[in-house]
């Protein structure tokens, strides 16, 4: 897939194309692990894919709670993974 | 249709239920409790959990009639004292916890309320601290810039409301109670010099009834023939998604219906005593919009962090409120052997009318005075209880 | 802000696009609401520019349909989570992406809020590289990413077939296809032969496509187990009638599992409409009519929401709610009693499809119990809250008197994020077989709908009270 900017994912420039699907720029670069569960500290990784079981919320350009398969990649965006509220 | 015979019937498995079946089964009664659905389920099961040992706020919104502080008071202290032997008592843990709360306030008045308040804590022998705006916001750093005065209490805390319930009804069930769940009360009538209740399968027979109903408790008196002024409500919960350990302490409100915890599990629990939109009294009540508005403004303006979180769920449960706010315990005039417990704060007084409502069916003294406390107050004479439904 | 308009949608999938372009065509105000970023909902959803470029549209139908609804005017609010409703039951909230709350009116409130994917708990569910068929659907055909290299697809039901040959047209080997009834007899190559009705052709195509690639199929069998660190890299599979013996461990490093699809009817509930138990699936539909009304005046429910029947059905409901508010609105355009009728005969026809379609698959209600009966204590169910089948059980005996909500209470499954919408049917299931095993299901299995449907910004209450304040000191 062509990609045509730059957005940075937990510090690292990562290349991808406007408008796609945040949880597909995460599948390609094979980043599965977006949170860990607060009860059972287990990893966690996207699941339904349509804004149904928040497993894959992460903090875009400082707002956290974001769900991410429900945000398209926006010209140089700031995503970071990792345990959240 | 099979006959039973008991020495207590207590209706309604909920906090207050499971506490006198505890009380009256360890002092040697055979007791059977009835309740309509699964037990704990209604207030018992929605409430907050709080122990409020300092004076509370003296006014739920919508609340018509303010509590007379000073009467309740002594009756919280002894209520927090009796709370100290809970969990020894069950052989459990509830969860118990003397977290401390602190009262605020943010308007002149309100203060001035919250050092009449300390007086009236000092006279019924409860440790407060008044502290200023940046007193308060020193020993809680998380408090807002509207808290201009605040009361700390070391005492106030809280014990988890879904484990005291079924906590007390598995000790009663070691004391040899029965529990009947699922079992709606159809009739309550005299029989002899005691009393015949009767559900869709079970007669019981007993000398005493012992009414605790909670938002029920007005329709099942009126089964007896017993008119009594009761004003069910049904009040709100606001929980937020959990986050990192950030509120110790509980804090609520002088002049308003605010109260905030932060619960093991990390939600923070936002409530005060909003009113739901109406009281369903045949399943869940529905939630207020404006309910859910009023009380999380509230919340993150003396709480300001609170602005950042999300508001996860929500929930209604019923209050079985007096309409003078006071609780009310005792036997019910002209019917001998018929008791009735409730009230606003019937959590944090369960315990210690569980001891009193054993004491009053063996005609003993009672740990606190409550006299005062009885039915007669809420009594109509010869009217039927006015249905649920319409209460409001 | 407030948006009033003469008819609400919320959902701009196939059947809130097809109410929105018979409404609006004919001179109504429409406003639609979806909480995805772009129109089109699941089985439209929209490729991403960069696929569309370099693949085309892969439901250029569903492009067309979009263009022409917003060519008509329609008020379209993408982005925008409807999560709660005033006290007049009537009014609709709902919030941007920004957290800016606005409040919406319509004289008509259609609910087109489509399914979500049936799902059943097993040991390692919750790892991530499982995910759900209709995710890795998305993420092939929308975006041209296979959700990984080596994907076994699992589960029930027609939908599976598609997504495996999306996969392969996204370059994943697909590792094979477990099917948990016998629907495909003997084998994948035997579907075109069947006689059946000529919508079946379009899933013919599939197993011809996938025959030729060699995708094994193994039918009658379930996954029971996942393994993996940090992502999954082993899958179990089982007889589906005797789950507890493995027959069969694959290597991959991706999951898609999914029994088909269940309504999404959370706001149907919240608005009050009235509710009935679907006795095959098991779920939770609303009462409709052929016109998608509701128990509530005005209220209609149509799609996938209003109960399971694929996107023909769907955009027929949308058009029949359409036809129905137009009738009652007296409008110029409203159709006749003809065309009212071919549309209900043709309602029909899809939904006596929908039943033969169905009849190929084992019931989802029968599968769950099943699946759910069989599951050791020390999975978890709820996903979010981390509760096992074992609390779930426990609960449900000790504490709850076998009532569903009770054992919410009593072990938090389902008090988490996605509010019990994954785990909600399991921890029925586990209610009913822990506390009363035989006994026939009572009620409706769910959970009662409260605001917020989703989780809320407090942010965003703040700015609805700060806005109802100033509205209250206006009228003073």
């Amino acid at each position: 897939m062509s990609t045509d900017t730059r957005i940075t994912i937990d510090g690292e420039p990562v290349d991808a194309a406007v408008g796609t699907s945040l949880t597909a720029v995460f599948v390609a670069g094979r980043r599965w692990r977006l949170r860990d569960n607060p009860v059972s500290g287990e990893p966690r990784g996207p699941f339904c894919g349509m804004g149904v079981c928040f497993e894959c919320e992460v903090t875009v350009d400082g707002r956290p709670g974001v769900r991410a398969c429900l945000t398209r990649v926006l010209p140089g965006m700031t995503v970071e993974t990792g345990p959240r509220r | 249709m099979s006959a039973l015979t008991a020495d207590v019937v207590v209706i309604g498995a909920g906090v207050l239920g499971g506490a006198a079946a505890f009380h009256l089964a360890r002092g040697g009664h055979r007791v059977i409790v009835l309740e309509r659905g699964a037990p704990g389920r209604e207030g018992s099961g929605t409430t907050a959990g709080n122990l409020h040992v300092q004076a509370v706020h003296t006014r739920r919104p919508g609340q018509e009639i303010p509590l007379d502080s000073a009467r309740f008071l002594p009756l919280q202290r002894a209520a927090s004292d009796r709370w100290n032997s809970v969990e020894a008592e069950l052989e459990t843990s509830v969860e118990l916890r003397r977290s401390g709360g602190f009262t605020i306030a943010e308007t002149p008045e309100q203060r001035a309320e919250l050092i009449a308040k300390h007086a009236w804590e000092e006279r019924a022998g409860i440790e407060t601290e008044v502290l200023d705006g940046d007193g308060a916001r020193a020993a809680l750093p998380q408090l807002g810039p509207t808290v201009t005065a605040a009361t700390w209490c070391p005492l106030d805390g809280y014990a988890n409301p879904l484990l005291t319930t079924p906590a007390y009804l598995a000790a009663a069930a070691r004391h040899g109670a029965r529990l009947y769940p699922f079992c709606p009360v159809r009739a309550v009538e005299r029989s002899g010099s005691g009393w015949r209740v009767t559900t869709g399968e079970l007669t019981v027979e007993a000398p005493h009834v012992v009414d605790v109903a909670g938002p029920w408790l007005g329709e099942i008196a009126a089964l007896a023939g017993i008119g009594l002024r009761m004003t069910p409500v049904a009040i709100q919960m606001h929980v937020t998604v959990r986050l990192p350990e950030t509120l110790r302490h509980l804090v609520q409100h002088i002049g308003e219906g605010l109260s905030v915890k932060q619960v093991t599990a990390g939600n923070l629990l936002i409530g005060g005593g909003w009113p739901a939109l109406r009281l369903d009294p045949d399943g869940r009540s529905p939630v207020s919009l404006s309910s859910v508005l009023g009380n999380v403004a509230q919340a993150a303006r003396v709480l300001p962090f609170v602005r950042d979180l999300r508001l996860l769920r929500t929930w209604a449960g019923p209050l079985a409120a007096t309409p003078d706010e006071m609780p009310v315990i005792g036997e019910v005039p002209g019917a001998p052997g018929f008791l009735i417990a409730g009230g606003t704060y019937a959590f944090t007084f369960a315990p210690l009318w569980g001891e009193t409502l054993r004491c009053l069916v063996e005609g003993k003294p009672t740990p606190v005075d409550v006299h005062d406390l009885g039915p007669d107050r809420l009594m109509e004479p010869a009217e039927p209880a006015t249905p649920i439904e319409q209460a409001r | 802000m407030t948006v009033s308009c003469d008819v609400l949608i919320v959902g701009g999938g196939p059947a809130g696009l097809s109410a929105a372009a018979g409404l609006a065509a004919a001179g109504l105000t429409v406003t639609l609401v979806d909480e995805q970023p772009e129109l089109g909902g699941q089985y439209y959803r929209r490729p991403s520019p960069a696929t569309l470029r370099e693949h085309g549209d892969h439901r250029p139908e569903g492009g067309r349909l979009i263009a022409h609804v917003r060519n008509l005017g329609v008020d379209c609010r993408t982005g925008h989570l409807v999560w709660g409703m005033e006290d007049d039951g009537r009014t609709l909230l709902a919030t941007g992406a920004d957290g800016t709350p606005i409040r919406l009116r319509g004289r008509y409130v259609i609910v087109a809020t489509g399914a979500y994917e049936r799902t059943h708990p097993f040991p390692g569910w919750q790892l991530p590289g499982v995910t759900t068929p209709g995710f890795a659907q998305h993420l092939a055909a929308a975006d041209g990413t296979p959700v990984g290299d080596r994907v076994l697809v699992a589960g029930s039901g027609p939908f599976l077939l598609p997504v495996a040959c999306s996969l392969l047209d996204a370059g994943a080997h697909v590792v094979g296809i477990a099917e948990a009834g016998h629907p495909y007899r003997p084998d994948l190559r035997a579907v075109p032969t069947l006689r059946h009705p000529a919508r079946l052709r379009e899933l013919a195509g599939y197993a011809a496509r996938l025959a030729r690639a060699r995708v094994p199929l193994w039918q009658g069998r379930v996954v029971t187990h996942a393994a993996g660190q940090d992502r999954v890299s082993s899958v179990t599979l089982a007889a589906t009638d005797d789950p507890a013996r493995p027959l069969r461990t694959l290597d991959v490093d991706a999951l898609c599992v999914g029994y088909g699809f269940r309504p999404q009817t959370d706001l149907a509930r919240l608005l009050g409409c009235e509710i009935s138990s679907d006795a095959v699936t098991g779920d939770a539909e609303p009462v409709t009519d052929v016109f998608g009304r509701t128990s509530r005046p005005g209220v209609y429910v149509v799609g996938e929401a209003a109960g399971i029947g694929g996107v023909h059905q769907a955009r027929t409901r949308g058009s029949m709610a359409a036809a129905h508010i137009l009738v009652r609105e007296r409008n110029s355009s409203a159709p006749g009693p003809r065309e009212i009728a071919r549309l209900a005969a043709k309602g029909r026809a899809l939904t006596r499809f929908t039943a033969l379609s169905d009849a190929l698959y084992p019931s989802p209600a029968r599968l769950q119990e099943a699946l759910v009966g069989s599951l050791n204590d020390d999975t978890i169910v709820c996903r979010c809250e981390a509760v096992t089948a074992g609390a779930v059980r426990s609960a449900a005996v000790e504490r709850a008197g076998g009532d569903l909500n009770a054992t919410k209470s009593w072990s938090r499954a389902g008090m988490g994020p996605c509010q019990g919408r994954f785990c909600g049917f399991a921890i029925a299931g586990l209610v009913r077989g822990a506390s009363d095993p035989g006994g026939a299901p009572c009620g409706v299995p769910v959970f009662p709908a409260r605001q917020p449907v989703r989780p809320v910004p407090v942010e965003t209450l703040l700015a609805l009270g700060d806005q109802a304040d100033l509205a209250g000191e206006g009228a003073g």
